[in-house]
């Protein structure tokens, strides 16, 4: 976990570099002041109560849901579904 | 009150129109047409469900306000069985397995989609330039963008393409479209209508939201797409709005606006001129107008932005290829992720998710992103205390004209610019309403969280006034 990792490697995007636009952007972030660099969340609540959650419940996912999630599956073969080849590093 | 859908549910009542006649005309419309605004019509389906309008309306039956009604999606909702391209590469042969909450609301009220609408990829623009399907053209001047992200949802509106078109703002996506193009767009408060099956962009200020020609039709469509839903635990409860309960202005006594906003050098000068008319104007009603102090524009685009990026890294992680979207095979499963991500997504967009990456990794989310969610509370809270003090803020909804297509791409700084006066109040999570008048671009009239009766009511009291 120490190792460090560059932005192409968090962005899964290759040969990503950070952008000067937006690095121009944030400079003003960094030089602002807030008056308390510790954000509290106070003003907009969007949490839900523990009252107020939803039943954890399973629902079966119609058949066309079903064959339209296997359609988009972008590689099939022999009628199986095919992901890359996993390596572990 | 005016209002394009009644007109039409009062011919489609007295049989002068055949709903199947309103949605082919529609759809020759949207096939013909020369701004870029289509990413695909959805032509059968449209006209199964008109057929079965007009059985309904032959037989003697009822219908619903809504019902047969012809509207525009913009291409990042989900509707089962259409493909649902958020006008990116990684995207474009997707099909939705299901449908939004929001868009399936309007279906159970009877209105027939048409198309999915162009628009800036997974909303990552404000010009409507960043997609696979062509610059969307501005239905003023189709040299000049339609802005963005909602742009072909704004200007078939304009066009009359569609009676209405649902759009998605998380920053200002409606509203600047929506004012590049003169008509009504809505973002209501944050919560107010379920963000379920649209896809993500920034979760913490995405909102689905009208646009139209009238007021009245804003208030239609609001009302029927509100409201709590399980698949979205941050929606929340609101109260329908009547027609009555928006007619006349007996309540709006005060009204401020940013002065910062327009004693800034990036303004227009036209613009300014215009916007300093209408509060003439609105203060001859003897309404008070206050000035109020805000942030400085470079501070809420750069906090705006730097939460936003973070946000969509975040929620654009899950487009690796792998059970989705456009996969090119690498070496191995990283490397797959990688070339797929590489050559899928628009520059924007990798702009925007290695940005959202460098705040988030360690060593800068104290300096950046944690500084950003501070000054987000600063901005909110700032709200809070101006509305104690005022029922509405205007503003203009941009400080500048539209650009000419291209120029913007060429230039991304003075992109996030143009959003000054639009991205504050997506921070606040409040509702915001353009309007076509008072500038070139139209007002932005904003109240505070759940006050969308108050906006409307006002900008019925605008149309009589300015």
């Amino acid at each position: 976990m120490s190792k460090i990792m560059t932005v192409d490697v968090l962005s899964s995007i290759k040969g990503a570099q950070p952008s000067e636009t937006v690095n121009k952007l944030f400079d003003v972030i960094k030089n602002a002041q807030p008056t308390n660099n510790n954000s509290s969340n106070n003003v907009n609540y969007n949490c839900v109560s523990l009252n107020d959650l939803r039943e954890d419940v399973v629902i079966e996912s119609p058949a066309l849901e079903k064959q339209i999630i296997i359609e988009n599956f972008p590689k099939e073969k022999n009628g199986y579904l095919v992901v890359s080849k996993v390596i572990e590093d | 009150m005016d209002s394009q859908i009644k007109q039409l549910h009062q011919q489609l009542v007295n049989k002068e129109i055949s709903c199947t006649t309103l949605v082919q005309e529609r759809l020759e419309l949207l096939k013909k047409n020369a701004y870029n605004t289509v990413n695909s019509l959805l032509e059968d389906s449209a006209l199964a469900l008109a057929a079965k309008v007009d059985a309904k309306i032959a037989n003697g039956e009822e219908i619903g306000l809504l019902e047969g009604i012809p509207f525009g999606i913009k291409d990042v909702y989900m509707v089962q069985g259409t493909y649902t391209t958020a006008s990116s590469d990684i995207l474009k042969n997707y099909k939705s397995a299901y449908t939004a909450t929001a868009i399936q609301k309007l279906l159970d009220a009877g209105a027939i989609p048409l198309v999915k609408e162009n628009c800036d990829s997974f909303g990552h623009g404000s010009s409507s330039e960043n997609t696979i399907f062509g610059a969307v053209k501005n239905a003023i001047n189709p040299e000049l963008v339609a802005g963005g992200s909602s742009g072909g949802s704004a200007v078939n509106v304009a066009k009359d393409y569609t009676v209405f078109s649902i759009g998605g703002d998380t920053g200002g996506s409606i509203r600047q479209p929506a004012g590049y193009n003169n008509i009504y767009g809505l973002k209501p408060t944050y919560g107010r209508i379920s963000r379920y099956g649209i896809m993500a962009y920034a979760s913490s200020t995405d909102c689905v939201g009208p646009l139209a020609k009238t007021i009245e039709d804003i208030r239609i469509v609001l009302n029927v797409m509100s409201g709590k839903d399980g698949k979205d635990q941050t929606t929340i409860a609101s109260t329908e709005i009547s027609e009555q309960a928006i007619s006349n202005n007996n309540t709006i006594k005060t009204v401020g606006y940013f002065k910062n906003f327009i004693e800034n050098e990036a303004i227009d000068p036209k613009i300014k001129a215009d916007f300093l008319a209408s509060i003439e104007k609105i203060k001859a009603t003897g309404i008070e107008v206050k000035e109020l102090d805000f942030f400085k524009s470079d501070t809420l685009v750069s906090t705006y932005y730097t939460i936003a990026m973070a946000e969509t890294a975040s929620n654009l992680s899950r487009l690796d290829g792998t059970n989705y979207g456009n996969r090119i095979e690498g070496e191995n499963l990283k490397d797959t992720y990688s070339i797929t991500r590489s050559e899928n997504f628009s520059e924007e967009s990798k702009r925007r998710i290695v940005g959202g990456n460098q705040v988030l990794s360690q060593g800068f989310s104290d300096e950046i992103y944690l500084k950003g969610l501070a000054l987000r509370d600063q901005i909110s809270a700032n709200f809070e205390k101006d509305f104690k003090e005022v029922d509405i803020i205007i503003s203009p909804v941009t400080p500048n004209t539209p650009p000419k297509i291209g120029d913007s791409l060429k230039d991304p700084l003075a992109m996030y610019l143009s959003d000054a006066y639009t991205v504050g109040f997506s921070l606040g999570q409040l509702p915001t309403l353009t309007v076509p008048q008072g500038t070139a671009t139209g007002l932005q009239i904003t109240g505070a969280k759940n006050k969308e009766q108050t906006l409307l009511k006002f900008a019925n009291f605008l149309k009589e006034t300015i």
